[in-house]
């Protein structure tokens, strides 16, 4: 199924809406606040999910710079500043229910936790370098297994209605964006098959991209651990998972894309508690717990960007 | 091909107005513009002897862009001693690049030495040029006026000159203050004033150091960036203006010198060359040296060929830019809204003021006014498909009308003037030869506009503006009407040939 890249490029432009369009200071704040349990939990959470916008940010950000054609390019660099909206009103829901620390006019922002930082840094540092068949077929995987999934957990848990209607909004984009991501998945299986799989390979190979991989394995199962210490079902991140091989698989050339054979079948393994992946992958989670810190790069200066403010 | 009539379908009309005893007198030439273009074909017309021309220009001074382009730190990122008439050099440049006040000054110092104000008519906008192959005379047709006949026209409106508000989402929600650069509004104060400005192109860079040091914020909406090169811009020293003044071969030495060193660009910049990567990594090494954030950096990284565009050459720019009130916002503009500006990043943005820095209305694909020639033909339909002329200067069936910067004379490298002067000297030549031997007109031959456009856009083909870049260089399709494939060396070549054969003489 081809998207039209150009009818999609308008509908997003004519679809655009701002942290205004939401009434900040409508009633339902407490259903958050009043539960001092969710609003633990809650805390962590949303600071994961703030960061995680950033992942794909940071993608997008790349993808704008490979993308074969000025309308592809385009809507990359539409979505890019749409995860930077998320983030925004993720921020914003924290500032509404109290979550942000510091001053209202210069709030700190959360520490992510360690293997976001490492992928965030891998992304900073490589993602421009990486062949758009990478990175775009990683894109939707992540989307749907990290943006979508926990999207879907925040409104299963939270009540508060500016929270749905602000993720209304939110889904919409990210509906587009999967709309997009499962295309170039597509059009990335176009060509000789053994021509794919023989470019796949010598990706595969590249150090750079080991150590991105050594980054993200760590963070889906971070981010599975996560969700179970907050009481939610693993099987939500799983649902989602699995999505990325239905949709990604519909068609012979999304199914002729090498990166989404691996994908699916890394995906499978994550999904397969049994399985043996989880052995290293585990033990990478626990060995990340010692990765010193003073070893990251500087947060990079785009996070500076990020506001809770409808008006700057 | 199509056989056109000699007479316009409403000419028996016309002629019998003209044969009218009491109608007004065909001109000579009519120029239409008082800027550069229309003031040179003036100086050069009269020193051929044609003096019976009338220049109409729609504003109230002379100076065209100069006189429209009055920002602050409006300024020519061409040498001046290149960036002004080689007939009539200038030896007192204050500066290597002067400022858009000096360059006007020059401007109505040509028209007061050359005495051109009592040809100008100020305030006669022209709406329309139709042409009547049976008197062979043009019409101009002019807003609230009685029209003028012309046995020859030459567009010198500038390639330039119509600057409008964008079309933007929501722009006439806003209730600030909207400025465009090319309508520079001296009376608006920004001293501490929270500003946008919309654009990063050659007049952006040129206005936002200058309003980083007055107003209180200044935040810059960028779509693409565009190449950045260091300018050698120093004040021109005493010694020099008086050597200049005395010995005015010295300064042709010099103009000479510049001439040659943008020549030699032309190598990187039009065509994809080793020397294009030396440019690229010389605009590399400077953005490395004046931009210390990586990502930033990265902001302000091109992802065309340089050249593609105009290079935007600058030493404040990138310094403004990381001043601590000046902010850079490559979020795309979802729209303009009461108070500022969205963008997609979903905050607003809210300024006193936006500046348009967003460039020119440039009629790539059609004439900035109505142009009917032999037989009626409409040249707007005619270059619907892309604007087609024979060496830039004139178009088939449109007899005795001259273009400057017509289709494929654009500039990329080198001083606009000097393309000028030669396009000037072959309007001048074809002019005089229809004076000379009476002839009701003279027009290019088609097939000769013909294979002249064939092999232009054969070399087109090969240049780094026709290697997949958008600019305003090209039409929405991608044919490049603007730009001249090759050195100003090769443009004047082509113009110093006239050539009898692809003429109808009538
Ligand atoms: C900001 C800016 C910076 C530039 N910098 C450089 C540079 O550094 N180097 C370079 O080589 N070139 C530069 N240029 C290009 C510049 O346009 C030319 O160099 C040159 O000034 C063009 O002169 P012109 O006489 O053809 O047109 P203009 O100077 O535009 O003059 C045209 C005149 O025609 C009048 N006119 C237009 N339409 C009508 C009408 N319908 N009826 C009556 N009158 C009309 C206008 O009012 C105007 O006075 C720059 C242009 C701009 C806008
Ligand atoms: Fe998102
Ligand atoms: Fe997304």
């Amino acid at each position: 199924m081809q998207l039209d890249t150009a009818k999609m490029l308008a509908k997003i432009k004519n679809t655009q809406w701002a942290l205004a369009d939401i009434d900040w200071d409508a009633p339902g704040a407490e259903l958050v606040t009043g539960d001092p349990e969710l609003y633990a939990k809650l805390k962590v959470f949303m600071a994961d999910l703030m960061w995680i916008e950033h992942v794909g940010a940071r993608a997008f950000a790349a993808m704008a710079k490979k993308a074969p054609d000025d309308t592809l390019a385009e809507i990359y660099r539409y979505f890019h500043a749409e995860e930077q909206r998320h983030a925004n009103v993720e921020m914003a829901l924290m500032k509404r229910w109290g979550m942000l620390e510091g001053d209202a006019d210069n709030p700190i922002l959360p520490e992510p936790n360690i293997n976001l930082r490492l992928v965030i840094d891998w992304l900073d540092t490589y993602s421009d370098e990486m062949p758009i068949e990478v990175l775009g077929s990683v894109i939707p995987s992540l989307e749907i297994a990290l943006d979508g999934a926990l999207c879907k957990f925040l409104l299963d848990t939270v009540q508060d209605p500016v929270c749905h209607a602000a993720f209304e909004k939110i889904n919409e984009d990210e509906a587009r964006h999967l709309g997009v991501g499962f295309h170039m998945l597509e059009v990335m299986g176009h060509g000789k098959l053994h021509q794919l799989l023989v470019k796949a390979a010598g990706n595969l190979l590249n150090p750079k991209l080991i150590i991105g991989i050594a980054a993200y394995l760590p963070l889906l199962n971070r981010m599975r651990d996560n969700l179970v210490k907050l009481g939610l079902k693993e099987e939500r991140l799983y649902e989602a998972m699995n999505k990325y091989k239905r949709i990604g698989g519909r068609t012979e050339q999304g199914r002729r894309n090498p990166w989404f054979q691996i994908i699916s079948h890394q995906s499978a393994m994550v999904v397969d508690r049994k399985s043996f992946y989880h052995v290293p992958v585990d033990a990478l989670v626990r060995l990340t717990d010692f990765y010193p810190r003073r070893l990251l790069k500087a947060t990079p200066t785009w996070v500076k960007g990020l506001t809770w403010k409808t008006a700057a | 091909m199509t056989q056109y009539l000699d007479k316009a379908p409403d000419a028996g009309r016309r002629s019998r107005k003209a044969a009218d005893p009491s109608a007004v007198k065909v001109v000579e030439v009519v120029i239409v513009g008082a800027g550069f273009a229309g003031l040179g074909s003036a100086i050069q017309l009269r020193k051929a002897g044609i003096t019976d021309i009338a220049i109409v220009e729609r504003g109230t001074e002379v100076g065209g862009t100069w006189r429209d382009n009055q920002y602050p730190g409006a300024a020519c990122d061409i040498p001046s001693n290149l960036y002004s008439f080689s007939f009539a050099q200038n030896p007192a440049w204050s500066r290597g690049y002067s400022g858009s006040r000096e360059i006007l000054g020059y401007i109505k110092g040509l028209a007061r030495d050359h005495d051109l104000l009592p040809l100008i008519r100020f305030e006669h906008n022209v709406e329309a040029l139709d042409f009547d192959g049976g008197e062979g005379v043009w019409t101009v047709t002019l807003t609230g006026r009685e029209p003028i006949k012309a046995r020859s026209v030459v567009m010198a409106q500038g390639p330039l000159s119509n600057a409008g508000f964008p079309n933007i989402r929501g722009i006439e929600s806003f209730t600030g203050k909207k400025i465009h650069s090319a309508r520079w509004d001296h009376s608006y104060d920004f001293t501490g004033k929270r500003v946008a400005v919309i654009g990063t192109g050659a007049s952006a860079v040129q206005i936002i150091p200058e309003l980083v040091k007055v107003a209180d914020k200044v935040k810059v909406f960028q779509r693409t960036p565009g190449w950045v090169l260091p300018r050698l811009d120093f004040q021109s020293p005493e010694w020099a203006k008086t050597l200049f003044a005395k010995l005015p071969v010295s300064q042709t030495a010099v103009r000479e010198a510049m001439y040659w060193i943008h020549e030699s660009m032309a190598l990187g910049m039009i065509w994809n060359t080793p020397m294009t990567r030396a440019l690229e990594m010389l605009g590399n090494r400077f953005r490395e040296a004046q931009v210390k954030d990586a990502w930033l950096r990265r902001q302000l990284t091109p992802d065309f060929k340089i050249g593609c565009k105009r290079v935007l050459m600058t030493n404040d720019y990138y310094p403004a830019l990381q001043k601590p009130n000046c902010e850079l916002i490559s979020w795309p503009i979802a729209n303009l809204s009461e108070k500022g500006i969205r963008s997609v990043e979903g905050i607003e943005h809210q300024v006193d003021c936006i500046v348009f820095a967003t460039g020119f209305e440039v009629s790539k694909n059609g004439t900035p006014f109505p142009v009917h020639g032999l037989g009626g033909r409409d040249l707007n339909a005619e270059w619907a498909g892309g604007a087609q002329a024979y060496k830039s200067v004139q178009v088939s069936g449109y007899p005795n009308l001259y273009f400057t910067f017509g289709p494929n004379s654009g500039p990329g490298h080198n001083s606009a003037l000097v393309y000028m002067e030669s396009q000037i000297a072959y309007i001048v030549r074809s002019i005089g030869k229809r004076a000379a031997a009476n002839l009701k007109y003279i027009d290019v031959r088609a097939d000769a506009q013909k294979a002249f456009n064939v092999d232009i856009q054969k070399r087109l083909a090969k240049t780094n503006w026709n290697s997949g870049c958008k600019s305003w260089y090209l039409s929405a399709d991608g044919f490049n009407s603007t730009m001249f494939p090759g050195f100003a060396t090769q443009f004047a070549r082509q113009m110093a040939n006239f050539r009898e054969r692809d003429y109808r003489m009538v």
